[in-house]
């Protein structure tokens, strides 16, 4: 008998147009043939492949939902199935897409001036040019409004101080976008900078021990004296709000993306399940583990079609930011959720990095604390629904 | 230099393939672009990005071959044609390179590039019988190509045992093998600036060619059926000490298979 596939579980394809389809299959061709080959190798010896790079500028994948300046302008659908695709193949490499292109990207696009995006689009839309965004600090997670980094006004200048942490990019970025309080202590005083390598001050130290995200460059943004010219200031920037705006971009793409994650899980488990022989027969053959795969494949489905709609709002420009909420908190902590249940049904051969969920299931350890952790979302929502706030 | 680039769109061979009531049933299938044309719309890019010109692709089948000469477009290719006429369905290789013959001639081209053969069929009879129509040389199964100058290609092509190095003036028609280039995957660019390049839906009439010189009543080779493949029997397995199980296995080549005979 034909077996179905996820797919055919949700009519996905039925949903997309010409270009959407031909958008996901390419994605999925580069995914095959450049990424999975390597990827495991790559986590397990805590590297990067940067070689890949260049190429995903030459697919267009960087900043390619934004428009002009060498971007490709596609809508969000297509966004997030190429992020989909992207992570099928490992969270750090998608990571680095969103980094690059929703958060570095898109607030020079979205905040900066003309000089600043003629300056930096283009050569980081070809990958020429390494973009990372520091927001979060050592002390300062789920609240950026406390932070401590901040920007003095001296003459023709900005002294920058403070310490960034947990920066995907950061110890290979030619570019960084660091958000500092300017001369006061208050959220609306918070701006964008770009400081750029070889700025004295500036140091990038790679965050020593993960167990999680070990295909990808994470590191520190050490300030200390940076002095930056005043046109390296976002010019529109303007209080906490303008990095906010930054993350609620990335995270319609990062839910996509983690079902990606969890696509890539419940294949593997199910074609284990599948060959995989105990007690004289497949363990697939069993009520308890199809049940599991059933639970995974169910989920799934449900995931891509609230981010398919959602998507599709967005597209429209009728999106609200506790509608990305729940699609980022829910697709997230099912995918972690499924990559915890593959990696079970493969039983010992689970913790082998010869079979993928185990380094999805840690990855998207990262993925579930990062873009607001979903606790932080729950409470987005919840303001949403109640009126009350519960931060 | 302008090159015309015929491509087949083919059911997606790593799916299952079903055969019912003697067809391959078409439903619910995803095709693709058979993989030697690919290499085919490679080598024409590679010849523009060099002597500049225009790509025009081209495609005889139903609604769904659209799909395909848009990729050929994101990938790079300036203009598609698809000759899409119920009564040009189950034409025969002459059939088809019949209609392509009368696209190519819609305007000036230099060269025709295809794949060695479709994916599906294997046949690699549309080509050859397009150079015919088209009084033009040709060279198949072509594994290396060259050209310093625009009326003239360098050619390696792939035989039994080796290969052959040929020159060839233009115009002609050239078959290529996968091993040619690496077809490129089409960036996001390329498929956003497909969707604004001309692609002309044409019939037979628009080629002045009447519905009974093609498709299924000008075939003069008709397909009688499919069959599915038969299934293969379960191997057999042997368990126990080495030199026992392989003195049984040599046995059953040697008396069963017959492979020493």
């Amino acid at each position: 008998m034909d077996t179905l596939t996820l797919d055919d579980l949700s009519g996905l394809p039925g949903l997309l147009t010409e270009e959407e389809a031909l958008i996901r299959a390419t994605a999925r061709a580069f995914v095959a043939e450049q990424v999975l080959p390597q990827i495991a190798d790559h986590f397990e010896r805590k590297t990067f492949p940067d070689e890949l790079v260049p190429e995903l500028g030459a697919l267009g994948y960087l900043g390619a939902n934004l428009t002009g300046y060498g971007c490709a302008g596609v809508n969000m659908v297509s966004y997030g199935l190429m992020l989909q695709e992207i992570e099928y193949g490992d969270s750090g490499l998608r990571s680095f897409v969103s980094v690059q292109g929703s958060l570095a990207m898109y607030a020079i696009h979205r905040f900066g001036s003309e000089e600043q995006k003629q300056a930096h689009l283009p050569p980081m839309a070809r990958g020429q040019q390494i973009g990372c965004f520091g927001l979060t600090e050592p002390d300062h997670g789920s609240d950026p409004g406390g932070m401590r980094t901040f920007a003095r006004t001296r003459g023709n200048t900005f002294v920058l101080n403070g310490t960034k942490a947990w920066i995907t990019n950061s110890p290979v970025a030619d570019v960084a976008v660091v958000w500092a309080k300017l001369d006061e202590d208050s959220h609306k005083a918070v701006r964008g900078f770009i400081v750029e390598r070889g700025s004295k001050g500036f140091e990038t130290p790679p965050m020593k021990s993960k167990m999680s995200m070990r295909a990808s460059h994470t590191g520190e943004i050490v300030l200390s004296d940076c002095v930056v010219p005043k046109e390296s200031m976002l010019p529109l920037s303007n209080g906490l709000g303008s990095p906010l705006a930054c993350l609620n971009q990335a995270r319609m793409g990062i839910a996509w993306g983690a079902i990606g994650a969890a696509k890539a899980c419940f294949e593997s488990a199910l074609a284990y399940a599948r060959t995989r022989t105990q007690f004289g027969k497949p363990i697939g053959s069993k009520q308890l583990i199809q049940d599991q795969l059933v639970e995974m494949a169910l989920e799934i489905t449900k995931a891509d079609l609230m981010n398919l709609h959602i998507s599709r709002l967005k597209d429209a420009g009728k999106v609200t930011p506790q509608q990305v909420s729940m699609c980022k908190k829910n697709s997230v902590a099912q995918a972690l959720r499924i990559a915890r249940m593959a990696r079970a049904i493969h039983g010992a051969n689970g913790i082998s990095l010869e079979y993928c969920p185990v380094r999805h299931m840690l990855n998207l350890e990262s993925v579930y604390t990062y873009e607001g952790t979903n606790e932080v979302h729950s409470l987005i929502i919840g303001q949403g629904l109640t009126g009350f706030s519960a931060f | 230099m302008n090159i015309v680039v015929p491509i087949k769109s083919v059911i997606d061979v790593e799916l299952n393939i079903r055969v019912q009531e003697g067809k391959i049933a078409k439903d619910g299938m995803s095709y693709i672009i058979s993989k030697w044309d690919e290499n085919a719309i490679e080598a024409a890019l590679q010849l523009k990005e060099k002597h500049g010109g225009e790509v025009t692709v081209v495609s005889v089948g139903p609604d769904r071959a659209s799909e395909s000469l848009r990729k050929a477009l994101a990938m790079g290719a300036d203009k598609a044609v698809h000759v899409n006429d119920p009564a040009a369905e189950d034409s025969d290789s002459f059939g088809f390179a019949k209609i392509l013959a009368k696209v190519a001639q819609r305007g000036p081209f230099d060269l025709i590039i295809t794949g060695k053969q479709a994916q599906d069929t294997d046949m690699g009879g549309t080509g050859p019988i397009l150079a015919e129509l088209l009084g033009l040389p040709q060279v198949y199964n072509v594994i290396k190509l060259e050209s310093d100058e625009p009326s003239t290609l360098k050619l390696n092509r792939l035989g039994h045992q080796g290969q052959e190095m040929v020159e060839l003036k233009l115009p002609a028609l050239i078959a290529a093998n996968d091993s040619l280039n690496e077809p490129r995957l089409a960036s996001l660019r390329g498929i956003m600036a497909a969707k604004k390049k001309p692609l002309d839906v044409l019939k037979l009439a628009d080629l002045g060619l009447s519905p009974d010189e093609v498709g299924a009543k000008g075939a003069r080779v008709r397909t009688l059926e499919f069959q599915p493949p038969k299934r293969r029997a379960a191997g057999k397995k042997f368990e126990g000490d080495a030199e026992e199980v392989t003195r049984k296995v040599m046995d059953l080549l040697a008396n069963e298979a017959k492979i020493f005979a």
